[in-house]
């Protein structure tokens, strides 16, 4: 790495990562030492070894990743390890390691100071252990998965969270085809609010062509991570379809309802002309009152 | 029981028959009125984000609807004393449908405040009201059944709102969401027209030509055993009927004399301070205690169905001949039973204790929710019921508002949620206390008022026997 880099840097992030791992738990002999870091590493896996760390970086820094591995039993004293960046081995990487008071150990220095050079990184001890360091830039935790959904001629806002670390600003993209277009303030149109830990893209006079995904970035130095946002534009014919098939559903259940009692209390009617002289001095009385009353007046009679 | 407000209905209700549809119908309207304020609340978010107003802001469009349904009793009362149920029913519903469609087209929070909490608590509160009149009309012996089966409307319409209104949202948004609530809400009407004025010409007068004389002793006997189909016509009742003539007319303000219904009001008033608040601060106090949001969530779901169950079950067990003449002391243990659950509740360590708690307080919950009008059925009578669901609601409106932010209050003061429930453990129980002592003296006022009336009774139709011979004896004389 050159001196220059050194230089620029206002801050280099040296990272230690020492694997040790103490088996204590499984009895069996084929049970690895393999030291990753105290995390979960699930003990009895037949066929070699690896972990997976995750790193997260928001400015270009000079990395150096160190790997410790304590070996099997009947490993030789003197394997080959090399490293590798997204699969694909490091040029001129590959060392001869020699077993050190019972410790394989391989060390190397990145400089991560674009966005291409973050990724996925390995240390890989023979063919038989291998641990995986991914280095990238921090990630919005929640996923939003439903589209938003607006009207015609409406605004809607569109936001986005990152809790930690802030990012240094905000963009937007929506996209168009497969290219993202960015996205700048317009009056009546676009507004842009930020915030330090989130921004919110207001859109304003809708229509259908706005339906579609928008990116929020979240800028670091390093990279900008993106997240989609799916916004879907609708016109009030949408909602109006279940209103009116349930208002007319409403209808015919009232009407039915009506319809079926007059028809009854005419069945009722006729009938009705039976009735005795008692029961039809009542009829004319509607309410308890009267009926009360003249029931009263019945019994001053006894 | 007072035997001369309860009897004197001048009909047989039909017990049966059309009741079961308007036992329906006041299933679906009580079930909007209670849900339909709660399953709003999923909107809040999305809405709060959208007119950029803070959580409090949008947490008013609840308790304003919540207010307007409670104020709007009295006037509910009155023009459901006037007009009968359905068409105060109809205009209900027609009012919550139109308050959700404007609100859709909303362009400020005073907009939802208008539309949604006004217009739409009053709309409800002209649903809630008649449908639980309507009930006292149709019966009388199967009452507390009736009456725990309409209230199992809340819980039932809770949980089918609830997916549904996420549904709609994730389909429609939130102006979408609420054009449609509108139309569903509409079906309200549906359980208005369903709601036919009780015929109440039918079968209840031949009774009277039976000879009251020999019939008198009978009856009173059969009155003491409960039985409250018989007709027991006294002068006591008689002036009562009058008095309710006029008061029909608009509200009843003489109930703030009767007995029962103000140790009601004095009771509920207090109870209330601490109904709602556990069920508002259940899933946070889950989160609390480190529960996951899902299962906090579960937790709600747990109270809600065994909510839904208990309601008909507690009004099948008042409806039995055990319970029935002695209900308001079923009412006062199912009070007291709440008010000890919350004081036991910060007992109750990690999920499973919370769940435990969340299935008692479910019972808890349900038995009380089922006798709540029923007890005032059952002190007031059915011809003032109407005025005075009224007035207790308008009068309720108070605790129900402060409840839950003096609940939050107590939390955020303390850290901790266990003295609010301690508090409204407390809130529960001394009324629930102060129930069973009144009441015990209500009931032996009662039986002596019915003894006295039933002496009176008796003298008077010994007099008119006795008139009577001695008419025979002039005419047999005069011949």
């Amino acid at each position: 790495m050159s001196a220059s880099w050194k230089q620029l840097l206002s801050q280099v992030l040296l990272l230690l990562v020492s694997c040790r791992h103490v088996n204590t738990k499984t009895p069996s002999p084929t049970a690895p030492a393999l030291a990753p870091l105290p995390t979960n590493v699930s003990s009895v896996v037949l066929k070699g070894k690896s972990h997976t760390e995750n790193i997260q970086l928001l400015n270009p820094v000079n990395l150096t990743l160190v790997c410790i591995w304590t070996g099997h039993q009947n490993t030789a004293p003197n394997i080959t390890g090399h490293w590798r960046k997204d699969g694909e081995e490091i040029q001129s990487s590959r060392r001869s390691v020699q077993v050190d008071s019972q410790q394989y150990n391989m060390t190397r220095v990145f400089s991560i100071d674009k966005e291409e050079n973050l990724g996925n990184y390995s240390c890989v001890f023979g063919d038989e252990a291998k641990i995986d360091f991914i280095l990238a830039a921090p990630q919005f935790d929640e996923d939003r998965d439903k589209p938003i959904i607006s009207y015609v001629g409406d605004s809607v806002g569109l936001t986005c969270k990152m809790a930690n670390p802030d990012p240094n600003t905000w963009t937007w993209y929506k996209e168009n085809g497969t290219a993202k277009e960015l996205i700048s303030a317009e009056p009546q149109r676009y507004e842009i609010k930020n915030t330090n830990n989130h921004t919110k893209l207001l859109v304003h006079n809708l229509t259908e062509a706005d339906s579609g995904v928008f990116f929020c970035g979240a800028v670091f130095a390093i990279h900008t991570t993106m997240r989609p946002v799916e916004l879907k534009v609708i016109t009030f014919m949408e909602p109006l379809k279940p209103f009116i098939s349930i208002l007319v559903e409403v209808v015919v259940l009232v009407a039915a309802i009506l319809l079926f009692e007059r028809c009854q209390s005419k069945k009722k009617v006729p009938a009705g002309d039976g009735t005795t002289a008692d029961q039809k001095n009542m009829l004319p009385q509607g309410d308890d009152n009267a009926s009360e009353g003249s029931s009263s007046m019945r019994q001053r009679k006894v | 029981m007072p035997p001369a407000e309860v009897t004197n209905l001048g009909y047989t209700p039909p017990d049966g028959g059309w009741g079961w549809a308007i036992v329906f119908s006041a299933f679906i309207s009580i079930g909007f009125s209670y849900a339909f304020p709660k399953s709003l609340t999923i909107y809040f978010k999305e809405i709060q984000e959208y007119f950029s107003v803070s959580y409090s802001e949008i947490a008013w469009v609840s308790s304003v609807m919540l207010a307007s349904m409670y104020a709007g009793g009295p006037i509910s009362s009155i023009l459901v004393n006037r007009y009968g149920s359905r068409p105060v029913v109809l205009v209900g519903g027609l009012m919550v449908c139109s308050a959700m469609v404007l609100a859709s087209f909303g362009t400020s929070i005073i907009h939802l405040y208008l539309c949604v909490g006004v217009i739409g608590g009053f709309g409800l509160a002209f649903n809630l009201q008649p449908a639980l009149t309507i009930i006292g009309t149709y019966f009388q012996v199967k009452r507390p059944l009736a009456n725990g089966l309409a209230m199992t409307g809340s819980p039932v319409v809770l949980c089918t709102l609830a997916p549904l209104n996420q549904f709609l949202f994730d389909s429609f948004g939130w102006r979408g969401s609420f054009l449609i609530l509108g139309s569903i809400v509409l079906n309200c009407c549906v359980a208005g027209a369903l709601m036919r004025p009780v015929n109440k010409r039918a079968n209840a007068k031949p009774r009277n030509e039976s000879p009251k004389c020999n019939g008198a002793a009978e009856e009173a006997a059969a009155v003491d055993t409960s039985t409250r189909s018989a007709n027991l016509l006294t002068e006591e009742s008689q002036s009562e009927r009058k008095g309710q003539s006029n008061a029909h007319k608009l509200i009843d303000l003489s109930l703030f004399k009767h007995r029962g219904f103000l140790i009601y009001l004095a009771g509920n008033v207090v109870m209330f301070f601490g109904f709602f608040a556990p069920v508002v601060f259940l899933a946070p106090y889950a989160k609390h205690l480190g529960i996951d949001e899902y299962s906090a969530a579960f937790l709600l779901s747990i109270f809600a169905l065994v909510d839904m169950f208990i309601r008909p079950a507690t009004g099948f067990i008042g409806n039995t001949k055990w319970v029935r003449p002695r209900i308001q002391y079923f009412f006062s243990f199912a009070v007291s039973y709440n008010g000890v659950c919350h004081l036991l509740c910060p007992l109750a360590s990690g999920y499973l204790g919370l769940v435990v708690y969340a299935v008692f307080f479910g019972l808890a919950f349900g038995m009380l929710s089922a006798l709540l009008f029923e007890v005032l059925m059952d002190l007031v009578g059915a011809h003032r019921f109407s005025s005075a669901v009224g007035l207790v609601t308008i009068i309720e409106c108070g605790p129900v508002l402060l409840g839950p932010p003096l609940s939050g209050a107590l939390v955020d003061i303390f850290g901790d949620y266990k003295y609010m429930y301690y508090a409204c453990g407390v809130f529960m129980l001394a009324p629930g206390i102060f129930f069973f002592i009144m009441h015990y003296y209500n009931y032996k006022k009662l039986d002596e008022e019915q003894r006295r009336s039933v002496t009176v009774e008796m003298r008077t139709s010994e007099e008119a026997v006795e008139l009577k011979m001695n008419e025979d004896v002039k005419t047999v004389d005069e011949n």
